[in-house]
């Protein structure tokens, strides 16, 4: 790179050119700038693509299908603005060219400098339903119809749809579902037009006002979002969001998020499920429920009186049974004192015979006990040593001997040799 | 005795009835109600029955599909109050 030396001193032109020159670039670029920054302010509107949002801008390129612009905005005024960009969505810019002239190190770039920026198309729309969306929330009208008492088994039931579209059939075949066949109010509007919000608006007033209805469905097939643009009037809104009667919102397909499903009290994805949601009870099995219930509350009742009576009558039976109980008793130990009677009987005149057995036996053997023999006249012959002779031939051999008498001892001589 | 089941006032919707039938059947199953209370509940069932039963015949004899604008204009012609519904 040239020093500022050189930069200051102009090198000599192309020989034979008449243009003016040469010039600093640098100077050139600002002289650009000054240039571009003088043509009219305009609006331009196109599709954005390849968005960046930075810390201090936001650059994009908007394009059409002849051209496209490199774009960029502040990124106060992008917030100040309040719309979010995003890729592919249509926006009208507000602005002028710019360009930024670069540096000995930093690129030179062109750029549309918008300072204001709107959706276009659909975007604009959703912006304003958000917008809206975002005031009602504010003013607490999403709340008023979630609070309302919404009764599981209506009597009557308000409808609002179109009066040929598919809507319609999807309703009754979901009440149909639950078993209902009740009172239906339908109260035709229509639901895409410039007249739907006000029309579909007086059909919920006078539905809650005049048919005496429990609750509301407002029930519309998908569309586009202008389509369905009619169901996030701010009016209708409000009116639901106020209405003393619960409404159940079923607009458009489950992705599309009017703001009547906001304010309503409840908000399904198909008409089908809106009627669902409006008779909570399956009234065929409800039927058989409470008839079953009814069954059982007689039986319960009737066990409860059958059960105490049995009991009185058991009770009213007590003393006989307790006399007859007494008498058993008493039976019983007559034969068991009998019987222990008989029992004690037998073990004494046992015990008696053995105890005489016994006397006799003793007497028996006393007679032959050698001191009542002595008595009866017999003698003991005792050697010196106390022993019994028992025999005359040691009597012989002995010589002298004691015999004993039952009184007393005295010696004896044995002569017989 | 603190475990009774008591009475209700008359229920302000089937939903109501319904939970309280429910509750008075559990307590009865439950065979721990004395003699009164079982009476006094099954008392209480049956006026809950015949109004569940009520409810639902009101929603069973048969779909009654009017046109709002119809009764709207039959109470122009008419002058006078709309007719009072069912309910």
């Amino acid at each position: 790179m040239a020093t500022p030396e050189q930069q200051r001193i102009p090198p000599a032109g192309i020989e034979g050119s008449e243009l003016k020159g040469p010039f600093p670039v640098g100077e050139y670029a600002e002289a650009l700038r000054t240039r571009l920054r003088e043509l009219a302010r305009v609006q331009v509107f196109g599709e954005v693509s390849n968005l960046g949002i930075r810390a201090k801008a936001v650059y994009f390129e908007l394009r059409d299908d002849r051209g496209a612009l490199p774009c960029s905005m502040w990124r106060d005024d992008y917030d100040k603005v309040g719309v979010e960009l995003e890729n592919g969505a249509q926006v009208v810019l507000a602005g002028g060219c710019d360009y930024y002239p670069g540096s000995a190190t930093s690129s030179p770039s062109f750029s549309f400098r918008a300072t204001g920026v709107k959706l276009a198309g659909e975007g604009e729309l959703l912006a304003q339903i958000e917008r809206l969306r975002r005031r009602l929330h504010g003013e607490g009208l999403f709340e008023p119809q979630k609070a309302l008492p919404r009764p599981a088994l209506p009597r009557a039931i308000g409808v609002v749809t179109g009066e040929g579209g598919k809507a319609r059939d999807d309703v009754l075949a979901g009440l149909h579902r639950r078993g209902w066949a009740g009172r239906l109010v339908w109260g035709f509007a229509p639901v895409q037009d410039r007249h739907a919000a006000p029309k579909v608006s007086r059909a919920i007033q006078d539905l809650a006002a005049v048919a005496d209805v429990d609750v509301i469905v407002v029930a519309r097939g998908g569309g586009s979002v202008m389509d369905l643009m009619a169901f996030s009037d701010e009016t209708l809104c409000r009116t639901v969001a106020l209405l003393p009667v619960p409404v159940i919102a079923s607009v458009g397909h489950h992705t599309d998020r009017t703001l009547i499903d906001d304010v309503a009290a409840v908000s399904c994805s198909t008409p089908t499920h809106a009627a669902e949601s409006a008779v909570r009870v399956d009234v065929n099995q409800a039927r058989e429920s409470v008839l079953a219930s009814a069954r059982r509350l007689d039986a319960c009742g009737r066990r409860a009186l059958v059960s105490r009576a049995r009991h009185l009558a058991a009770l009213s039976r007590a003393p006989d049974q307790h006399i007859a109980r007494q008498r058993t008793w008493l039976h019983q130990k007559t034969r068991e004192l009998r019987a222990s009677s008989n029992r004690q009987i037998a073990v004494r005149t046992e015990r008696t015979d053995r105890h005489r057995l016994v006397i006799d036996r003793k007497a028996e053997a006393a007679k032959h006990e050698p001191e009542q023999m002595l008595k009866r006249g017999y003698a003991l012959v005792e050697d010196p040593t106390g022993e019994l002779v028992t025999s005359a031939e040691t009597a012989r051999k002995l010589h002298d001997l004691t015999i004993r008498f039952h009184d007393a001892r005295v010696r004896a001589r044995i002569d017989d040799q | 005795m603190t475990d009774d089941l008591q009475p209700t006032s008359s229920p302000p919707s089937y939903e109501a009835a319904a939970e309280r039938l429910e509750e008075i059947i559990k307590r009865l199953d439950s065979g721990s109600a004395g003699l009164r209370e079982t009476l006094d509940l099954v008392k209480e069932g049956r006026t809950l029955v015949d109004y569940c039963a009520t409810e639902l015949e009101a929603v069973g004899k048969g779909l009654d599909e009017l046109r709002l604008d119809d009764l709207i204009a039959r109470l122009e012609s008419n002058g006078s109050q709309p007719e009072p519904g069912p309910s």
